[in-house]
Parts: structure tokens; sequence; C-alpha cells
């Protein structure tokens, strides 16, 4: 029995930023339903089930490539691709005059082809990564603009309507008072925390974001590992595409542009490490919701959306510089990663992992040209070895 | 690529090439204009040049903001916040109280008083709390704007305190063409200054070789004798600085104060520091490239149009420049890192 309540104070303790998360949220639900009467009643929760969906799909989206201490820059790009290829062939098969059956296989083809058009993007993403050796920040980035640059010379800036009631459904019907969009997350929650804790893939990814040199030594596959991450993120990024485009019922190139700084905002709050390596769904989740709160609360109470602007930085940076700093007088062992990232200062964030502590086994010797350890990977013989010099 | 590129470098014309690629940008310049001039000889005229120049103009030294912070190891995306913080926050200040009115020189030391002050909301919670400059940029660019929506004003301002109204008319060239004419203002001046300032600061002073320690390694800065916290401090306060300046030149050249405008072109500015050479890593980049990579976008846009590409194109076209570049940045640094064999034992 002791042993029960040993690993639950552990776990307790593990999780202390989800513990601190959820107090959070509890007490901005409790202020709000004082000062506002509707906060807290069933149509408010479920305006807020709309809004959070869409955003929550594509914080799961950067938490995958953060795991792996990377970034993904082009979640919105990616999901506007998906929302377009759907929206494109609804408008083409003049699906919103289809009628029953027709119309519901149109839904579900369309939206399969949707999806795996941005699927498809996230390839793109893992080869830049893992063939061109280009970091995810910037590899991403040059994606976000290609993708939306692509996705405005397709429309010309305008929007695609005409989507069928069978599809719009899903991004506005509810289940049981529950709004379909908030199941979709759910599920897609579910998964998620299936594919990171539960699978072999999804322990190689902290693996890697723990430390990339130390697991290409234990013999990992990197490069694998970050093709499924990057593929991973744009399957969820294009089911918020789709979502969105249900619910707007249209699909436009420049459609949430804002989205990519808050899925980054909420990641970071519900407590992933952005040197990669750690992090929870449920944080992730928890952090979409109070951050949803806060929205609608302050919407509920009269104060403007620029307001709200405030309150969300910062929320970010004392949450985040409470936890820098209680790390910081943390003997801890738990708090190996974040020591790295205080010996490495501040700008850690976008350098690579280069400590070989943890995972590198005792005493071994570790080449600084991890390349040739790894083979398989071409080398170019014609270099000649003085390589550049400056 | 990879037979051309060993036989490129036996030629001594590799070494023209630079430390950043500058030769490579500079190629790709010459060999755009010189194509785009082909097509559309009306591109080798006076107007294009200015319209590069005015385009040009508050980007670089945006940029400038950028590349030391990024050379430092740091990314910065509050910079544009800032810029028209800082920019309209002194339009808005000038027409309420009359301070300054008649001097556009005190709009443009308001404006840098504004970027220090913001800058130092950046220092303080990247270099004091000790947490990523991703993330506190992203949180403070939210906090800026939106103080700046919410308490400052959110209305478009087109008239302008005498001063500032007679400088945005204040053009050092102007070329009559049958289209109109076009104009450069003055501020493109100042700009080359700010210009060749940071390039003297990144490059001779010990704070500048510092900024580049700290980039290469933080911990290595710090015990070669950089003091890592006061050159952080310096680095984001300076970019506030040189921020507030770039918004108000912005302001002032637009000559209508919008306070949505800026925010959200941050990562084009981030892409051509990145196409002039500078290291995401950090430790790596140069003034030279950063202006390259800003002429080479604003020329790009320019040509566009000029060769009749719908002005959608635009987007994708930096975006795949931006790719090609990082792309090439990256594929050098690892034939580089092939032939650095160091045996270093692990920590047990």
């Amino acid at each position: 029995m002791s042993d029960l309540t040993e690993r639950m104070v552990r776990r307790m303790l593990a999780e202390r930023n989800l513990f601190g998360l959820a107090i959070f949220a509890i007490l901005v639900v409790v202020l709000f339903s004082i000062v506002s009467d509707n906060f807290l009643s069933v149509v408010n929760f479920q305006s807020m089930g709309f809004q959070v969906a869409e955003v929550g799909l594509l914080s799961l989206a950067v938490m995958l490539s953060m795991l792996t201490g990377g970034i993904d820059l082009s979640i919105v790009s990616v999901a506007n691709i998906a929302a377009l290829v759907a929206a494109q062939l609804f408008k083409s098969q003049h699906a919103d005059s289809a009628t029953g059956g027709q119309a519901l296989v149109m839904t579900v083809g369309f939206m399969l082809v949707g999806i795996a058009a941005g699927t498809a993007c996230g390839v793109l993403n893992g080869l830049i990564i893992t063939k061109l050796r280009v970091t995810p920040i910037l590899a991403t980035l040059g994606t976000l603009q290609l993708l939306n640059g692509i996705a405005i010379i397709w429309t010309g800036g305008m929007a695609i309507y005409g989507m069928p009631d069978a599809f719009l459904n899903i991004g506005t019907g509810y289940v049981a008072q529950i709004p379909v969009p908030v199941i979709i997350l759910l599920v897609a929650a579910a998964a998620t925390a299936v594919f990171v804790n539960r699978t072999g893939i999804g322990l190689r990814m902290k693996l890697v974001g723990a430390n990339s040199t130390a697991a290409r030594y234990s013999g990992l596959n990197n490069d694998r590992v970050l093709m499924m991450t990057y593929i991973a993120s744009a399957l969820l990024s294009s089911v918020a595409g789709v979502l969105i485009a249900a619910r707007s019922a249209s699909a436009n190139a420049d459609y949430g542009a804002s989205y990519v700084l808050l899925a980054i905002v909420i990641v970071v709050l519900g407590g992933v490490n952005y040197a990669g390596g750690s992090g929870t769904v449920t944080g992730v989740v928890l952090a979409a919701f109070v951050l949803q709160f806060v929205s609608s609360g302050f919407n509920q109470v009269g104060f403007n959306n620029f307001l709200y602007s405030i309150a969300q930085g910062c929320i970010l940076i004392v949450v985040l510089g409470i936890n820098s700093v209680s790390a910081r007088w943390s003997p801890s062992s738990r708090f190996a990663i974040l020591g790295r990232r205080r010996r490495n200062g501040p700008g850690a964030a976008s350098s690579p992992p280069a400590a070989l502590a943890g995972i590198a086994p005792p005493g071994a010797f570790v080449r600084s040209d991890p390349d040739q350890l790894a083979g398989g990977r071409s080398q170019d013989p014609g270099s000649p070895p003085e390589g550049e010099n400056q | 690529m990879s037979a051309l590129v060993p036989a490129l470098r036996r030629l001594p014309v590799h070494r023209l090439r630079g430390s950043n690629n500058e030769g490579v940008l500079v190629l790709c310049i010459i060999v755009l204009s010189l194509v785009v001039g082909f097509s559309d000889s009306s591109f080798w005229s006076l107007p294009t040049l200015l319209n590069i120049g005015s385009a040009s103009l508050e980007n670089v030294v945006f940029a400038m903001a950028v590349l030391i912070i990024i050379v430092s190891g740091g990314i910065d995306v509050s910079f544009m916040a800032i810029g028209i913080f800082a920019g309209y926050g002194v339009i808005v200040m000038t027409n309420h109280t009359g301070f300054g009115a008649s001097s556009a020189w005190v709009g443009f030391l308001l404006a840098a008083g504004i970027g220090i002050l913001l800058g130092t909301l950046n220092a303080a919670a990247i270099a004091a709390l000790r947490l990523p400059t991703l993330i506190v940029t992203l949180g403070t660019q939210s906090i800026i704007r939106g103080v700046l929506l919410a308490y400052v004003g959110a209305k478009v301002i087109p008239n302008y305190p005498h001063g500032l109204d007679k400088l945005s008319t204040n053009y050092l060239v102007t070329a009559h063409g049958s289209g109109g004419d076009t104009r450069l203002n003055i501020l493109i001046l100042p700009a080359v200054l700010i210009c060749v300032a940071v390039s003297l600061l990144l490059r001779y002073t010990t704070l500048g070789r510092g900024i580049y320690a700290i980039g290469g390694d933080p911990e290595s800065a710090r015990r070669a004798g950089f003091p890592v916290f006061g050159t952080q401090v310096f680095i984001y306060v300076f970019a506030g600085l040189l921020a507030g300046i770039a918004g108000m030149m912005h302001v002032t050249q637009v000559q209508l104060a919008n306070p949505y405008e800026l925010v959200g072109g941050e990562l084009d500015v981030i892409a051509a520091v990145v196409i002039g050479g500078a290291s995401i890593f950090g430790g790596r980049g140069s003034v030279s490239g950063t202006v390259l990579g800003v002429v080479l976008i604003a020329l790009i846009k320019n040509s566009l149009i000029l060769l009749g590409v719908p002005g959608t194109w635009q987007r994708a076209t930096v975006g795949l420049l931006l790719l090609v570049g990082v792309s090439a940045q990256a594929l050098s640094v690892r034939s580089r890192r092939q032939h650095v064999d160091v045996l270093a034992e692990a920590p047990a």
C-alpha cells in the first residue's frame, strides 16, 4: 500500500505543472462565474467548445514536434491547405446540392482527401528536415510561407464556399449537447496520448528530444522518428483545417495566422519542455481550455480582445517565469533537462541539444561525427578535407 | 550539386563567396537583375532603384535588430510590435500634447526611448528569469500589441505633427517617370548609418565580439570572461532601440499611422536575416549579408511585379527562396562537419 502511495505522490510531484494548471483553471472558472452571470451556462461552455477544438488540435500538433526538440511553424498553412483541398472538391462537384447518401459519401471522401493532402505537406517538412538537415524552425518557417503562398496563388486570396450540410454539421453540430468539434478534439487527444505514451515511436520521439545524439548512439533511426513526427503533426493540423472549414462554411488561404503563436503559447503553458523530451497531452489540452476560459470570460465581462492579448502574454511569462525560478532552486534530478537549458543559457530553445549527459552509455567514447557511426547516410567523398575555412 | 561543389572550390573564385555566402547573394541579385532587365528594359532605371530603396529602408533597420539577436543565439518575434508601438505612440503623444510637434528629431528620440523601454522588458524576462527568447518575445509581443490597441489607440491617424509631416515629404532623390514620380525618402541616410554602426559594433568592439561568443556557446563565453548577463541585457535593449527607430521610419514613410500594421510581418524579416547567412544557432552572421538578404527580397517582390507575375505569387516565391537558402546553408555546414574528427569522452 505504501508503495502505491509513494508512487502517487511521486507522480503528483512529477506533474506539478499539471497540478498548478488545474488549480489555475479552477480559479479562472470560479472568478469568472462570480463576475459574470452567464459564464457557467451550458450555452457558454458550448460556444467555448467550438473555439477550443481548432486551436487545441493545432497545439497537439506543435506538441509532437516540440517533444522531439523541434517546432512546427507550418501548422496553420497545412491546415488551410487541407481545408482548401476539401472545399475545392466540394465546390467542383457541386456537393452543396447533393442529397442523402451521395452527400454523405462526398463528405467522408473529400474530407479524407483534404486530410491526406495536408498530411502530404508533413512529408515535405519531414524530407526537408531529415534529408536536407535544415533546422525544424527554419524548415517549417519556409514551408509556412511556401504553402501559404501556394494557397494564395491557388485561390487568388478569395474564400471558397459551397459545402454540403452533412459536412457543415461536423463543425456546428452537437452530440448529446456536446459540440462535435470537442468530441473530435478529445478523440484526437486520446489518440495522441496513446501514440506518445504507449507506442514505441512515441518513446523514441521523447528520446530524440531529450538527447538526439544519445538516441542515435543507442541505435535509433532519428530520421525515421522525425519523419513520423512531422507527418503526425501535419495529420493533426489537417484535421484542424477540415474542422475550421466545416465550422466557418468556407476555406481561406489566410485563415488563422495568429494561431501559430497561440498554439506555441498553449503547448509551453501545458508544460511541454521546449527543448524536447517531455510533455503531457493532458497538460496541453488543459492549457488550451484555460486560455479559452480566460478569453471567453474577458468577453463576458466586456473586456476587449486586446486586453485578452495582454493577459495571454502575462500568463505565459509569469507561469514560465515561476517554473524557471523554482526549477533553479530545486536540486531534484527531475530537473536535469532544465539544468541543461540553464547551462546553455537563454538562447538554448533554438540550439541543438549539446550535452551528452543522461542516456549515453557510461564511459563510451563518442566521436563528434555521428554520421559515420550511424552509417547508411550518404557521404560526400569528393570534398577536400579542409572544408570551408572562414 | 555534390559534384559541382568540390569543382568550384578548386577555383579561386570561391573566396569571393564570403564567410556568410554574401558572394552568392550578390550573384543572385546580379543574375536576377540581368534576367528581369532583359525581359523588361524599364527595370534598368532610377525608379526601380528608388523603389527597392524605399521598400528596404525600414526593413533593413528591423533586420539589424533581428541580426544582433540571432547572432547571440536567440530569436525575437516582438520587434514589429515594439516598432509599431513606438511609431504610433509618438504620433498619438505628439498630437495630444503638442510636445516636439515642430521637430522630427524629437519624434525619433521619443520613439528610440520607447523602444529602449520595451527592449528592457524583453531583457528583464530573458536575462533575469532565464527563459528562452522565443517564448519571452511571444509573450511580450502579445502584451505590447495589446497595450497599444487597448490603451494607446486603435484608430488610423492621418494627420501628423508638423515636424514629422515635413520629414515624410523630404525626399533625397526624385525620379520623374511617365507613370508618375518615384521618390526616395531622406530616411535612407540614417538607415545606412545604422547599418554601418551595427557593423562596426559587431566587428570591432569587445561587446560585439561578445555577442558572437555568446551565440557560439554561452558557457564558453562566460569562461572566456565575457559578461554574459550584461551582454544579453544590452542585446535586447539595443534591439528595442533599433525597432523603435524602424517603427518610426515606417510610420513616417507611409504618412498614415495604423496601429494594426507591421505585427505579423516578423517572419519575413527573420527570413531575410537567415537568407543573409546568419545562423539560427547563433555565432554567425554579418551586416553585409543581412542587407543583401533584405535587398534580394525587395528586388524579387519588385521584379515579380515588373515581369507581370500576379502579386499573389510573392509569398510563395519568398518561401521557396528561404527554403533554398537554408537548405544550401545546412548542406554546406554538413559537408564542413564531416571533416571534423575529434574524439571526446562522454561524461559517465
